[in-house]
């Protein structure tokens, strides 16, 4: 096992930059997720690390030697692929032994590990199969087996489970949960799906256009996402962004009637700001409920759809359309009036011409 | 191979020395003999090196511009492609879209198309001369029995009969070809157009003419591309038809330079006439390639 | 489509297969007839007597016809198997090692293989007399592959590139270098590609005349085109021997694409997509 350090890792291909230089820590034992929408560059920064693509500038180091020019099988990496990658033409077995048959290893310590392996998975009954005659989770199950027998230091994992239906993949995911607590590798995990990220990470990546966004864990990239590219990002159904202007000590919503109250100390002087809302931290009150509160606002429910445990209100409030996320039994329908209330401590504000977040001294 | 050298050096050295045999080969075999032609052609020189190159700048070029000849087999050639390759492109889109259509039989009835143009073209022609026959050819035997005639055709005696079924026997040949081209082009045209354009109300001409013609463009340049360079340098049609007769009414411009070289053994005014047929056929091999740059 | 009867249709289906096949079927037939059916008047359309009389005689009388067709084969072989062997692993580097300069090589390699073959005779002849390559199987099997490898490079490079690259970076991942991937993982994926591009330059080996006429000038050294070709010297044309000959010369092609038909079309049409 190993921790794994990216020291100014950046990758372009002639002028175009295909990943921006950035330092990354990722210590031993660390389930570390890389996302991003696609073309962000976080494959790129994976195949880096396991030496498929070359690093243009930046040094990276495996356990603390540097790798850049190290050839793939000795950079102590394993690999899982989104399309499973397996060898069509041999079977499950000689896909799970094949890189320790190329270290030369005994044949009966071969055998051992793979059916070791093999047992842990579940794949002991399909050894002698091959690949084409294996469903869609036994296949992804063998890929992840033939990167378990290599022991490797570092799990590299490329969207493994984007080609599985969505029940499968859940499953899949909790597999993967179980397998790095009970094995404790390194693992560098790349996604597009936040659930993904947010379930299975220590700690995430976020990328965009090349560009890291944000590291943090989960709870830091919902709770304080660092741009408004983050925080559109992360939740689901995405966050409300509201432009606004100053007007007096509180934020005036550009185009509309709302006005909300100051909320703390805010680090800019600027008179514009990004503000922005989850959908669920919109509190649905009573329609009489909390006359005097500063934060309560009279609103019109102009959709309402039922999701199941949840319902999504689509609201007009003084003219700004929100949407809320709430309970799915006993809700407002489509017409009627209700008071909502938001949490000014749950209110995120974004400079509209960086799009950083603005950092926010004091909360009420 | 030392350890430092950067991960993409070393894919590269590898790639290089898996490239390098092929290149060689076709270095050696394609582009040499051309430099080595043009070498020749501005020269005087034997063929067994016996006598030193002597340089003469463009006086073989200059022979050539006024060789009768010369200038008949370029024409030859130029009838000869111009008169083959729309025939050719005709038939070949009413094969192909004869293909398109499901019918019982249609393994069969591809691979007897196919034939023509697998079996060596020389072979073929020798059937063909053998048909062409005026004492005991096929098809004056038909036309005379039907009484369609009442003399022997003479089809390689006659400058523009000859010209004819040249031209015929290379339509036969390559056809279907260019049928294969199309239709593998038909075929990756999505049905869901066709379905879109019968619910638009199209007919079948139309059909034609707004889908498939337009989609179709890419295979036909193609099948117009491959056809027109081999028709350019066609060589064996006439040496096994005609030998380029009657009185050289045939005789394209590959024939007379193998001529040239290998009946009067001038190898350096035959390497001038094949640097300028080169020089066509590049030409048009660029026009072509950009014409195909320009569709993309 | 209604099931409407569509004799149209078949009615020129039928004439297209007539018009391909009815000069083989007279060659067929004309090396059946005796000497004296060959050069009947008005045509004998059908042998009487049917004999095998011409194939006996080249069997027994006129054994180089067969050399030709022998030479033929091991020179159709051997440029196979080189152009196989060697544009294999060039097509392999240029469409997966990422190298720099393979766009340009490729659309190189497209421009050489347009280049006349006539253009290549006088020096090609005189190279090859002086290094002692006239005459010899290597050299025209050498001459064979430099005028079929662009067509091989290409026809394989665009089979590999519909097989999923991260096979073979997960065998790279598994440790295996560049020329092990290519033998035990692209090669047995890409088979049929192999076959198809092959076969089809197998036939065109076959097939071709200029290069076999000029760099084969022993008799006995001739392929089988070129060999049936000047196969009558000054006299006159000899129909029943050429014919027999032509039979035999055209069955291993004839074989060959009725068998692996939907290999060559598949190959042919992906190799002129590009």
């Amino acid at each position: 096992m190993a921790s794994v350090t990216l020291k100014q890792i950046g990758k372009s291909y002639g002028v175009v930059t295909a990943v921006e230089q950035f330092d990354l820590d990722i210590a031993d034992g660390e389930f570390l997720v890389l996302l991003g929408p696609s073309g962000c560059g976080k494959s790129t920064t994976l195949r880096m690390i396991a030496g498929l693509e070359s690093i243009t500038t930046g040094d990276l180091m495996i356990g603390g030697t540097r790798v850049n020019d190290t050839d793939p099988k000795n950079r102590g990496v394993a690999m899982v692929f989104q399309n499973y990658a397996l060898y069509p033409h041999k079977s499950v077995f000689d896909n799970m032994a094949m890189a320790l048959k190329l270290q030369k290893m005994p044949k009966a310590e071969i055998a051992r590990r793979v059916n070791d392996v093999a047992d842990m998975l579940g794949l002991t009954a399909y050894l002698e199969r091959k690949p084409a005659a294996l469903s869609g989770g036994q296949r992804q199950r063998v890929a992840i087996g033939r990167a378990i027998v290599r022991t490797p230091e570092v799990f590299l994992f490329d969207e493994p489970l984007s080609n599985l239906d969505a029940q499968l993949r859940v499953k899949m995911r909790m597999e993967l949960q179980e397998l790095h607590e009970r094995l404790g590798v390194t693992s560098i995990y790349v996604t597009h799906d936040q659930v993904e990220a947010m379930t299975l990470a220590d700690r995430i990546v976020i990328l965009d256009r090349g560009r890291v966004a944000q590291i943090g864990t989960p709870r830091e990239v919902y709770e304080q996402p660092a741009t408004r590219f983050v925080a559109s990002f992360i939740g689901s159904p995405a966050m409300n962004f509201m432009p606004a202007e100053r007007a007096g000590d509180g934020w005036q919503v550009t185009g509309t009637d709302l006005v909300l109250p100051g909320f703390g100390q805010l680090a800019t002087e600027a008179d514009a700001l990004t503000l922005g809302l989850r959908p669920e931290h919109i509190e649905v009150l009573p329609a009489d409920a909390a006359v005097n509160d500063p934060w309560a606002f009279d609103a019109t429910v102009k959709l309402a759809e039922l999701l199941g445990a949840d319902a999504l209100l689509n609201l007009s409030v003084k003219g700004q359309p929100l949407l809320a996320r709430v309970g799915g039994t006993d809700f407002p329908q489509a017409g009627e009036t209700v008071r909502i209330r938001v949490d000014p401590a749950r209110l995120h504000a974004f400079d509209p011409e960086t799009e950083l977040t603005v950092a926010r001294a004091a909360q009420h | 191979m030392s350890r430092t050298m950067s991960l993409e050096r070393r894919t590269a050295l590898t790639g290089i020395g898996f490239v390098t045999p092929t290149v060689l080969i076709i270095a050696l075999i394609l582009i040499y003999p051309i430099i080595q032609s043009v070498v020749l052609s501005f020269g005087q020189s034997s063929i067994d090196g016996s006598q030193p190159y002597q340089f003469v700048g463009l006086k073989h070029y200059a022979t050539l511009m006024g060789d009768g000849r010369f200038w008949n087999a370029l024409g030859v050639t130029f009838t000869f492609t111009a008169l083959s390759i729309p025939l050719e492109l005709g038939l070949g889109i009413g094969l192909a879209l004869l293909m398109n259509e499901s019918f019982k039989g249609k393994g069969l009835a591809r691979l007897a198309v196919l034939f023509p143009w697998a079996l060596p073209t020389a072979l073929n022609t020798l059937i063909w001369r053998w048909m062409y026959n005026s004492d005991y050819g096929l098809f004056n035997g038909v036309a005379l029995q039907s009484g369609l005639v009442d003399r022997p055709i003479n089809f390689l005696g006659d400058e523009v009969l000859a010209m004819g079924s040249m031209v015929v026997v290379a339509v036969w040949k390559t056809s279907s070809f260019m049928a294969l081209i199309i239709l593998a082009g038909l075929q990756s045209i999505p049905r869901d157009l066709f379905e879109a354009g019968r619910m638009d109300g199209m007919s079948k001409w139309q059909e034609f003419t707004q889908i498939t013609l337009p989609l179709l463009k890419g295979p036909i340049l193609v099948a117009l591309i491959i056809r027109s360079m081999d028709a350019l340098r066609t060589f064996e049609l006439p040496f096994n038809l005609t030998d380029g007769g009657p009185v050289n009414a045939t005789e394209s411009l590959s024939l007379y330079a193998y001529k040239v070289i290998f009946d009067f053994l001038d190898f350096n005014f035959g390497a001038a006439v094949v640097v300028v047929q080169f020089l066509v056929i590049f030409a048009m091999s660029l026009i072509y390639v950009f014409a195909l740059r320009n569709k993309d | 489509m209604q099931k409407r009867p569509r004799y149209g249709l078949y009615a020129i289906v039928s004439l297209s297969v007539l018009i391909s096949f009815f000069p083989i079927v007279w060659l067929i037939l004309t090396s059946f007839k005796n000497t004296a059916g060959i050069y009947a008047w008005p045509p004998q359309y059908w042998p009487d007597p049917f004999t095998l009389d011409n194939y006996i005689s080249i069997f027994t009388n006129s054994p180089e016809l067969l050399r030709y067709i022998l030479n033929s084969f091991i020179v159709g072989a051997g440029c196979t198997a080189i152009t196989l062997m060697l544009g294999g692993l060039a097509a392999y580097a240029l469409s997966r090692l990422r190298l720099r300069f393979a766009g340009m090589l490729m659309v190189g390699i497209l421009a050489v293989s347009m280049f006349p073959p006539v253009s290549l005779l006088p020096s090609l002849f005189q190279n090859f007399l002086n290094l002692g390559l006239l005459n010899t199987y290597t050299g025209l099997i050498l001459a064979h592959a430099g005028l079929f490898l662009p067509f091989s490079v290409w026809m394989l490079a665009s089979y590999f590139a519909t097989l999923p690259v991260e096979i073979e970076e997960a065998a790279r991942m598994d440790g295996m270098g560049f020329v092990r991937i290519f033998l035990t993982i692209v090669l047995p994926l890409s088979w049929p590609g192999f076959v198809a591009t092959g076969l089809i330059v197998f036939i065109f080996s076959w097939n071709e005349f200029p290069l076999s006429l000029v760099l084969m000038t022993q008799n006995a050294m001739r392929t089988a085109p070129v060999g049936i070709s000047l196969y009558p010297g000054e006299y006159a044309f000899p129909w029943e021997t050429i014919s027999t000959a032509t039979v035999l010369a055209i069955i291993p092609v004839l074989i060959i694409t009725a068998i692996f038909q939907k290999q060559i079309v598949g190959g042919l049409t992906a190799g002129a997509g590009k």
